[in-house]
């Protein structure tokens, strides 16, 4: 069904003045269809991040996570991996003075240190049980020393053991040290307590900690008697007692003193050592206090000094 | 259901888009209606933007005429946009684009209709033997000179008409509606919807052609 337009009314009907709306309403209008299409023009910083900030995000956590993954694997394996490193011969030993005297003791008396070794990093099996873990941190210590102090004794050690055939057990060694030393402490050592080895000790190496690591052994002497009084032979002690001696002259307790033994100055906390600075300030002592705070710089050079210090 | 059922009382009635228009608009490198429809209900606002300067203004004088008043038509002609832009995700091509959103004025129209209590829009006053009683009139010589003069007489004599037969001219002259269209937006069937769209013309001509 079709009906033609009246054109001559159109066109007077066309002619009439059109009335518009009004512009507030066109704005409602529009605004409120752009924002229900949720096409509202925005600035171009917005589409810019619009854009990239997803794969931005997404590489920033891929990276992070790539640095956190290798830093865990490389704390992970900066610890563990250096005993199975060290026997293969490519380390050289970091901090171990001792080092010459080392190779060349081990070539004298191979059997006696075999013998010895069990002894050394093993006690008994009271001890071992009685013993903290080996690997538990001084609270004291500062952190980058505590990191920097193993590969000396393991070197030490792993060095030695290389030299035996025998394979490196580093944790072991630390532990029954430890319980000597604190063996020590609860019962005094007799004063003739094994004269040769101090003897001898003193004769090879003259260094300040030998005594300390002579003292170790010498209280290991001591306890084992008093632990196994019955299954320990005479020749057995021998046996010990030479083995020390021998670890003695090799520097291994050199570098066990250097690492557990260690002296009085270093023991202290940093702020008491701070402290008795400032007392030897105080007491007019300038050149000794200026030495001690030489000292306390080396030992701790990530430590940040008081102001009155500085 | 089609997008006529929710803004229609009355069964919807499917009418095809006619391809001349279509055609026209390809011609001009324009897109229709309807695809700017779609444009908008996948979310370019910009299509809406195009829509709504097409329609604006012929639906504006629609419903201005219709009710009057500037104000009710500036309500009602918000109101009806806000329809079709709420509808944009449920709209399909299935009728003119004109068609459906006329058809959703006349439903504002109704219900305004009703709320004010103006019951003459539906009342059938009209029929085809009343229309063939109508004299043909020629519209008066003066006012084929003075175009205003015949304007404001034209936009006096549609005031008096009633609002069905209003409605029906309006329809036409406004959105270019073919007589079936006008039928499906006004939800009457087309021989309603002819004849007062005649009964429109007819009072309208013989309004003009009274004075010489």
């Amino acid at each position: 069904m079709s009906e033609r337009r009246d054109e001559e009314l159109s066109h007077i009907y066309r002619d009439a003045e059109g009335p518009r709306p009004a512009q507030r309403v066109d704005d409602n209008i529009v605004a409120a269809s752009q924002r229900v299409a949720g096409n509202v023009r925005r600035p171009a910083a917005f589409a810019f991040s619009r854009r990239w900030g997803t794969p931005v995000a997404l590489a920033a956590t891929v990276l992070v996570t790539f640095t956190l993954a290798l830093m865990v694997f490389e704390r992970e394996s900066g610890l563990d991996t250096l005993a199975p490193k060290a026997p293969r011969g490519g380390r050289t030993p970091k901090v171990s003075p001792a080092a010459p005297v080392r190779a060349e003791q081990p070539a004298k008396s191979p059997p006696v240190e075999a013998r010895a070794e069990p002894s050394a990093k093993t006690p008994s099996p009271e001890l071992r049980s009685a013993a903290p873990a080996p690997a538990t941190p001084s609270p004291r210590a500062p952190a980058p020393l505590e990191r920097a102090k193993p590969p000396t004794v393991e070197t030490a050690l792993s060095s030695e053991r290389r030299a035996t055939g025998q394979p490196a057990r580093l944790p072991e060694v630390p532990r029954g040290v430890e319980i000597l030393r604190k063996s020590e402490e609860l019962k005094p050592a007799p004063a003739g307590a094994s004269p040769g080895a101090n003897v001898r000790a003193g004769a090879i190496a003259p260094q300040p900690p030998v005594p300390d690591a002579q003292r170790v052994f010498d209280a290991q002497q001591q306890i084992r008697p008093a632990q196994a009084p019955a299954a320990a032979p005479a020749p057995g002690a021998n046996v010990v007692r030479e083995s020390a001696s021998t670890l003695q002259g090799a520097g291994v307790g050199a570098a066990i003193g250097s690492r557990f033994v260690v002296p009085e100055a270093k023991e202290r906390t940093p702020e008491k050592w701070l402290e008795d600075i400032r007392k030897l300030k105080t007491e007019g002592k300038t050149i000794e206090a200026e030495r001690e705070l030489g000292e306390f710089k080396k030992r701790y050079p990530d430590y940040i000094l008081p102001e009155d210090l500085r | 259901m089609s997008d006529f059922a929710t803004v229609l009382p009355f069964p919807a009635r499917a009418l095809p888009v006619p391809a001349e228009a279509l055609h026209l608009r390809s011609m001009r490198g324009e897109a229709s209606d309807e695809e700017l429809m779609l444009r908008y209900g996948r979310g370019d606002a910009r299509a809406f933007e195009l829509l709504y300067r097409r329609h604006r203004l012929p639906l504006y004088r629609f419903l201005l005429r219709q009710l009057g008043n500037a104000e009710s038509a500036e309500e009602l002609f918000q109101d009806l946009w806000m329809r079709v832009v709420n509808s944009r995700g449920r709209y399909q091509p299935r009728a003119k684009f004109t068609s459906w959103v006329y058809a959703i004025a006349h439903n504002r129209l109704m219900d305004f209709y009703r709320v004010n209590g103006r019951a003459s829009f539906l009342s059938q006053e009209e029929s085809e033997s009343v229309l063939e009683d109508l004299p043909a009139v020629e519209i008066a010589a003066d006012l084929r000179l003075d175009r205003k003069r015949a304007a404001k007489r034209l936009l006096a004599a549609l005031g008096e008409l009633p609002d069905a037969q209003r409605e029906a001219f309006l329809l036409q002259q406004e959105s270019e509606m073919s007589i079936e269209e006008i039928a499906a937006a006004t939800g009457v069937g087309p021989e309603t919807a002819k004849s007062r769209l005649r009964y429109a013309v007819a009072k309208l001509r013989a309004s003009l052609g009274k004075e010489s």
